[in-house]
């Protein structure tokens, strides 16, 4: 029998002998990476240094830190806790990217996104990284572990392989396909385990889409999600990369826990209903819903071609008046090459509200909603009170998607304008 | 040393299947950092006197994929100020399990544990035997085993201690 790509990283990064899923390993993270967030970043930097008398991490170039959330800054604490990692990483030679997008993007453009390589965050959307053929996983305060030993204690995780044919109908997008997932394998269908994505339809998905669908690898219970990388990944990865490694793919013989299939061309677009990442409908049931707000932006949507899907949209339209269309690009770089492209203009001329990239949007620091509202989102997650009052709802759908209702006001349909 | 058994009742049974932990405070109150204004918020849509009757060493009951969604830490910080000492569970979602663990707060998965219990049942779980007893029904179903770092790092009490045993044990470079 083969190897997944899991176990040939895990091999490699673990000291080179072959390891098989459900064997406990000791294995060195390439790369560790986090954003400051108060619980997290700020107690890791304290117990590191407090509790077990580390100074200065070893190697800081193994690690990177990202100020994302919280940007800019809303009160003088906030700013405190902003201090407090650029200081950390001055003292460490820790390199830190700050206001140029949300960290799990920008891992991406300053070569984190190794083709081959092992790392590890606090946060699980970090899965994303996999559409590079990395495998990164979010292991919540566990992190600490990675900051005061160089090993980290891991036990090697199965993995649920998914085939992808055929080709997506207009309309349909990349976070579709995740959704997909999530309701016809179920959201607890690859619990503690690798989802990866395969087959010949994956290579009629950018890697953009890709790095949608694995930033969601969470809500199926994985915990974390791969695509073997092609040229076209390997051509973007590598000359960016921040370390010589050589890149790997599951062999064909690989043993997988499950085999799924997925037909992409018979997809229709889906709405994630609240209060649940679980709650999986097709977007046509739900065409018509009044809604208030609108959100394109996130670590998983707002990118390049899901702002070209809105202003495609959205051209020579205009938003219903009072309807609030929030799009943040999800990089700064993703931002520039909007504006280039002169989607920003057509967007703002459509009266959407474009911001510079940060997470705030995502999780209801910014543009909360008040009770009974309802928003259509991009973001991550439609759990109660993610965006605002606990009392308001938040229906998860495609950048597309959300740009059609908002010029209606209500949940609609984008292939009607496309 | 060797994890103690836990002993205790089956305190409240979480019927739904991906259950959101966050639930037991509300999500309204998920930011109280007072643990006695965070427990007294725990468990009011479910049964408002919760906290009278629970018992030290008491135990939730699960089922399917327990702690989906986005898990947070105080609502089973409220819990466990409560006396709560662990949850069982049909299955667990890997996110809430690896906080919980950090926080060594016992998780046992035990497929067939709602079907099997009563609210308010004496419950016995043996981790050397690995079995969860009912000792109300005089019943007993085995409980899948934990990694050996999950054991460790409830045995040593959470992840902080957990690490120094293994930094200080380290050779020195």
């Amino acid at each position: 029998m083969g190897y997944t790509l899991a176990e040939k990283v895990l091999a490699r990064a673990s000291g080179g002998a072959p390891v098989k899923a459900g064997q406990d390993v000791e294995v060195k993270p390439d790369f560790v990476l986090a954003y400051d967030f108060p619980g997290y970043t700020d107690v890791i930097f304290k117990q590191m240094k407090e509790e077990f008398g580390i100074d200065k991490v070893a190697e800081p170039e193994r690690y990177g830190v990202f100020i994302d959330h919280m940007v800019p800054a809303n009160t003088p604490q906030e700013e405190e806790l902003h201090i407090g990692t650029r200081t950390w990483c001055a003292e460490n030679g820790v390199p830190l990217y700050e206001r140029v997008g949300i960290g799990h993007q920008v891992a991406s453009e300053v070569g984190y996104a190794t083709p081959g390589a092992f790392v590890v965050h606090f946060d699980g959307h970090i899965s994303q990284l996999g559409a590079f053929g990395t495998l990164a996983i979010g292991v919540r305060r566990h992190l600490l572990e990675a900051f005061v030993r160089e090993y980290i204690s891991f036990k090697v995780p199965h993995t649920t392989r998914v085939n992808l044919t055929g080709r997506l109908q207009k309309g349909v997008m990349a976070r579709d396909v995740f959704h997909h997932v999530v309701r016809t394998l179920g959201p607890s269908s690859c619990r503690f385990q690798v989802l990866e994505f395969g087959g010949e339809g994956l290579s009629d998905i950018s890697i953009a889409g890709r790095q949608s669908m694995c930033g969601l690898a969470m809500f199926t219970g994985a915990i974390t999600a791969v695509c073997n990388p092609d040229q076209a990944t390997l051509d973007r990865a590598l000359p960016l990369a921040r370390k010589r490694l050589d890149p790997v793919c599951s062999d064909a013989d690989a043993e997988y826990a499950a085999v799924h299939e997925i037909d992409l061309s018979a997809l229709e677009p889906i709405v994630v209903v609240p209060p649940s990442p679980a709650n999986t409908a097709d977007l046509a049931d739900y065409v018509g819903l009044e809604v208030d707000t609108g959100y394109l932006g996130s670590c998983v949507s707002g990118r390049i071609e899901d702002l070209r899907a809105a202003a495609q949209v959205l051209k020579g339209r205009r938003i219903k008046p009072g309807f609030g269309l929030h799009v943040i690009p999800t990089s700064q770089e993703i931002m520039a090459e909007a504006a280039r492209e002169g989607i920003i203009a057509t967007l703002v001329e459509a009266g959407a509200f474009v911001s510079s990239s940060s997470c705030d949007y995502c999780f209801g620091r910014i543009a909360t909603m008040s009770k009974g509202q309802r928003a259509v989102s991009t973001g991550t997650l439609n759990v109660r009170g993610r965006m605002g009052s606990p009392d308001s709802e938040i229906y998860l759908c495609n950048a597309a998607a959300v740009a059609a209702s908002a010029i209606e006001g209500r949940i609609a349909d984008p292939r009607d304008y496309l | 040393m060797p994890l103690p058994n836990l002993r205790g009742r089956a305190a409240f049974l979480f019927d739904e299947v991906d259950f959101d932990v966050d639930q037991i405070v509300g999500v309204k109150n998920i930011k109280i950092q007072d643990i006695e204004e965070l427990a007294a918020a725990a468990m009011q849509s479910y049964d408002p006197d919760f906290a009278a009757k629970v018992k030290p060493g008491d135990l939730l009951i699960g089922n399917r994929n327990f702690g989906y969604g986005h898990p947070h830490y105080p609502p089973m910080k409220a819990m466990r100020h409560l006396g709560i000492a662990g949850v069982i569970a049909e299955s667990f979602a890997p996110g809430y399990w690896r906080g919980e663990i950090a926080m060594g707060f016992p998780q046992v998965p035990c497929p067939g544990i709602l079907a099997a219990t009563e609210r308010w049942d004496a419950l016995e779980v043996d981790w050397t035997a690995g079995e969860v007893r009912n000792l109300t029904q005089g019943a007993s179903l085995p409980f899948e085993p934990l990694a050996q770092g999950d054991v460790e790092m409830l045995e040593a009490g959470g992840l902080v201690p957990f690490l120094h045993a293994k930094v200080d044990r380290a050779p020195a470079t």
